[in-house]
């Protein structure tokens, strides 16, 4: 039987527009499908982001850095999954527990710190959402409209991501993205926790290692230092108690005498030192400032060691000083200072050598010392050294040069003590310069 | 050939770290051009100023990268740099550009067309990276099809072996800028035009399928299509997918479906290499319409909607590197570059695997090689090199024979 052209026509017509139906909803279908996986691997992303943070991040436990590095180091991290353009941790000020300053940043923030009375825990923005009001000052900050924050109140600690856009590689931040935000604020904190940690338990061992070493140095430089004068005062009294066939002049007892007073006075300043420097190491020093003329207390520093500088042969110069120069100073501690310092001068410095005391201010009520020298000098690697206690630099002229070597170390203390600071320049067969500064508000013209 | 190209990737938060890392692995291998991509987030004067204080004296190019992939490394988060360096003048190309790409792009291609005509003999290679960002607010690209089209017209009929790429600084489109030979520059396109004894092999990887019978474009303002079949376009769509995208961030459109013209006959069997695939820019309510990326379908164009396949987008990379393979077969291989649509990233297109790691493990190059995220990619299609999207296009430069 003949199908009508007609006919054939509108059933081919019907079979062309069921199949274009079929491949249009099968398109579709494929659409959404493909949709779907998307959505599905993005979610999964998130997973993936938390999982390769928190492996990479705690990579960090086994590197030798210091927990202020650490922030940065996440944060790049972060950058690196692509998950925003710009992150901050914010560290509560300890002073303020409203205001919060930036701690590490990755991209500019519009400050360094900012107000905030009541931060969240967590809060995020996105175009589909009202904005939260806390979230106005974090944006603000930040410079981008959306963002995701989490704030660990016991830590004060809080980690801020932000994007310019919503859509493609960037998708809406969601609640679901509290699992990132918090797990790497968690991360962070752990890690400086355990970094402080690790720093404290480090130090500790280094105080001890620096102890037992110290302590090594002051039985080795004790017995030495003890041997000597005791030497002195048995030999001489000895002398003096011998009956022998020639009896000891009165001139010889005299001068036996001397030797026995002066190696007891060793001893006593021998003994003064240590009992200082325990006394400086265990407890904060009592200070009894007051406004002492500078110039007179130079003279009277140099005037007291007269004797050493005479035996020494070296010149002493007291460099001209403001007469209205006063320092706010301990007088009896700061005449120690000068006089450990000035003593350690004159022992380093060559018969013909010379040693000049200065005073000025610094700044407009600052105040610096200075005592130069142009002895010896130390070798720069030994600069350090020479402020430890109990160390006794060699040099090519002073095999073992006399002192249990606390002369520096309590002039530093003293020096701190007093809020200043104590600075060693040295050039190996110059000379040496020793400076003390003390800060503003110590000194004054009147 | 006496000269040495050289490939380095770093990645760094300091633009300055990033492009010391980069000059440290190339050594003190002297250059006389460095192409540098340089991911988003670096601030461009801080990369530019590193680059100059790394190579003094040296013609710099290339621009910002949503992302950059090397053999060396990988990655789209922003703080990348791949560095691209040329020694010996049988390897180094010339570099000539514009700047005048905002005051028309067909204009501006034109005299880059022109400037490279006199500089070129036919079957020359030749690299074209262009500012792929006209403006950001509102978002508008400059378009590759135009650029082309003027370019084509100033070539005066030189046929050329043309790839490129749009410059992007992320894949949001945020921004882009290209480096013109010193400075950093918006608006901005340039050649790269290699020396007569280069010649180029070049794959392209795809990554549609078609989702919908044919559609004829009704009414189309520029790269607005404002009807399909005579219904506002975004209707068509939306019903025909049992999507309502007009909800969504125009960028977002992008993820979901493109617009797909087929070439030569329509009811042959599919193929992939046949079609020229449009991204969607943006989704107009208001006016039913869809922006597309480039204003080159006409009206009573056939198109068809297109759904991303990443399936598809992977096969496509083997099968395309097998055919790579083929043709590089027997010449001596001197830079391979990558130009990857950024819609391919796996952040975005959820691919499980990285499109661009498996281009890079399959082709396994033993020689530099250096490709980018971008916004557009050109490369030699039915004839002709013309803009592509959600496309790889995958070029390798070899030594003529």
């Amino acid at each position: 039987m003949n199908v009508p052209a007609t006919q054939n026509f509108e059933q081919l017509q019907r079979e062309l527009d069921f199949y274009r139906r079929e491949y249009d909803d099968m398109g579709a279908r494929l659409v959404r499908l493909q949709e779907e996986q998307s959505r599905a691997a993005r979610e999964a992303r998130r997973s993936k982001i938390v999982a390769r943070l928190v492996r990479d991040a705690y990579q960090i436990v086994h590197q030798d850095i210091f927990a202020s590095k650490i922030g940065g180091l996440i944060l790049a991290m972060v950058a690196d999954t692509a998950l925003c353009d710009k992150a901050a941790f914010l560290n509560r000020d300890p002073m303020n527990a409203q205001n919060f300053v930036v701690e590490h940043a990755l991209g500019g923030m519009g400050a360094d710190a900012l107000e905030m009375p009541s931060p969240p825990a967590f809060l995020f923005t996105a175009s589909g959402k009202l904005t939260d009001p806390a979230a106005e000052p974090l944006i603000g900050l930040i410079g981008v409209p959306y963002i995701l924050w989490a704030y660990d109140e016991e830590s004060g600690r809080g980690l801020l991501l932000g994007k310019k856009f919503e859509g493609n590689i960037h998708r809406p931040f969601e609640s679901r993205d509290a699992e990132i935000v918090e797990v790497v604020l968690a991360v962070y904190i752990d890690l400086l926790l355990r970094k402080n940690a690790e720093a404290t338990m480090r130090m500790a061992r280094q105080a001890a290692e620096e102890a037992s070493n110290a302590r090594a140095r002051f039985l080795a430089n004790l017995s030495h230092e003890l041997r000597s004068p005791l030497n002195t005062i048995i030999g001489f009294s000895g002398l003096m108690l011998e009956r022998r066939a020639h009896a000891v002049t009165p001139e010889q007892r005299d001068e036996f005498a001397r030797q026995i007073q002066a190696a007891g006075r060793s001893l006593l300043a021998l003994a003064n030192d240590i009992l200082d420097f325990s006394s400086l190491g265990h407890a904060r020093l009592q200070l009894r400032r007051d406004w002492v003329p500078v110039g007179p207390l130079l003279h009277a520093v140099a005037r007291a060691l007269t004797q050493e500088i005479t035996a020494r042969g070296v010149w002493v110069d007291v460099l001209p000083v403001p007469p209205q120069l006063q320092a706010n100073i301990d007088y009896d501690r700061f005449r120690q200072i000068l006089t450990n310092l000035l003593g350690n001068a004159i022992k380093f410095t060559p018969p013909g050598g010379r040693i000049e005391l200065g005073a000025c201010l610094a700044g407009h009520t600052g105040l610096r010392l200075s005592i130069r020298d142009n002895g010896i000098g130390i070798r720069q690697e030994d600069l350090a050294k020479a402020l430890e206690p109990f160390v006794q630099l060699k040099s090519e002229t002073h095999e073992h040069p006399h002192g249990a070597g606390l002369g520096l170390p309590i002039a530093k203390q003293l020096v701190e003590a007093h809020d200043g600071s104590l600075n060693l320049a040295s050039t190996y067969g110059k000379g040496t310069e020793v400076t003390i500064l003390l800060p503003e508000g110590s000194a004054r013209l009147t | 050939m006496t000269g040495t190209i050289r490939t380095v990737f770093a990645q760094d938060q300091s633009a300055e770290a990033a492009v010391h890392a980069c000059r440290t692995a190339l050594g003190e291998e002297p250059a006389d051009l460095v192409v540098a991509f340089v991911g988003g987030k670096h601030n461009p004067e801080a990369a530019l100023s590193a680059l100059r204080a790394a190579f003094p004296g040296v013609t710099l190019t290339g621009g910002a990268a949503a992302g950059v992939i090397s053999s060396h490394g990988f990655g789209y988060a922003g703080f990348e740099i791949g560095i691209i360096a040329f020694h010996g003048a049988d390897v180094t190309p010339v570099v000539v550009t514009t700047r005048d790409l905002l005051a028309g792009e067909f204009a501006a291609g034109e005299t880059l067309g022109a400037a490279v005509q006199a500089h070129t003999q036919d079957g020359q290679a030749v690299i074209l990276l262009f500012d792929s960002v006209a403006s950001t607010a509102p978002l508008k690209l400059h378009p590759a099809s135009q650029l082309m089209a003027g370019f084509q017209a100033g070539l005066g009929g030189r046929e050329l072996h043309v790839v490129g790429g749009g410059l992007l600084t992320d894949i949001n489109l945020s921004d882009g800028w290209l480096l013109d030979g010193a400075q950093i520059c918006k608006h901005a396109a340039a050649a790269l035009i290699f020396p007569v004894g280069i010649v180029a092999e070049t794959v392209i990887f795809h990554g549609c399928r078609p989702a919908s019978s044919f559609l004829d474009i009704t009414a189309i303002e520029g790269a607005e299509v404002l009807a399909l079949n005579g219904e506002p376009a975004l209707t068509v769509v939306e019903r025909m997918l049992g999507l309502t995208l007009g909800t969504t961030s125009g960028q977002q459109l992008s993820l979901v479906a493109t617009l797909g013209q087929k070439q030569g006959d329509p009811y042959a069997p599919f193929d992939e290499n046949a079609y020229v695939n449009r991204l969607i820019l943006q989704a107009n309510p208001e006016r039913g319409s869809l922006t597309l990326f480039e204003p080159d379908f006409e009206l009573g164009a056939r198109v068809q909607i297109m759904s991303r396949d990443n399936i598809l987008m992977l096969e496509s990379v083997t099968r395309g590197v097998g055919e790579l393979r083929e043709r590089m077969a027997g010449k001596a291989s001197m830079l391979g570059l990558y130009i990857d649509c950024a819609g391919r990233a796996s952040v975005m297109s959820g691919a499980e695997t990285e499109e661009a790691e498996l281009v890079v493990e399959t082709l396994a190059p033993d020689f530099p090689f250096m490709g980018f995220y971008s916004g557009v990619e050109i490369a030699p299609f039915a004839g002709t090199s013309r803009p592509l999207d959600w496309t790889g296009v995958l070029t390798v430069l070899q030594a003529a024979r």
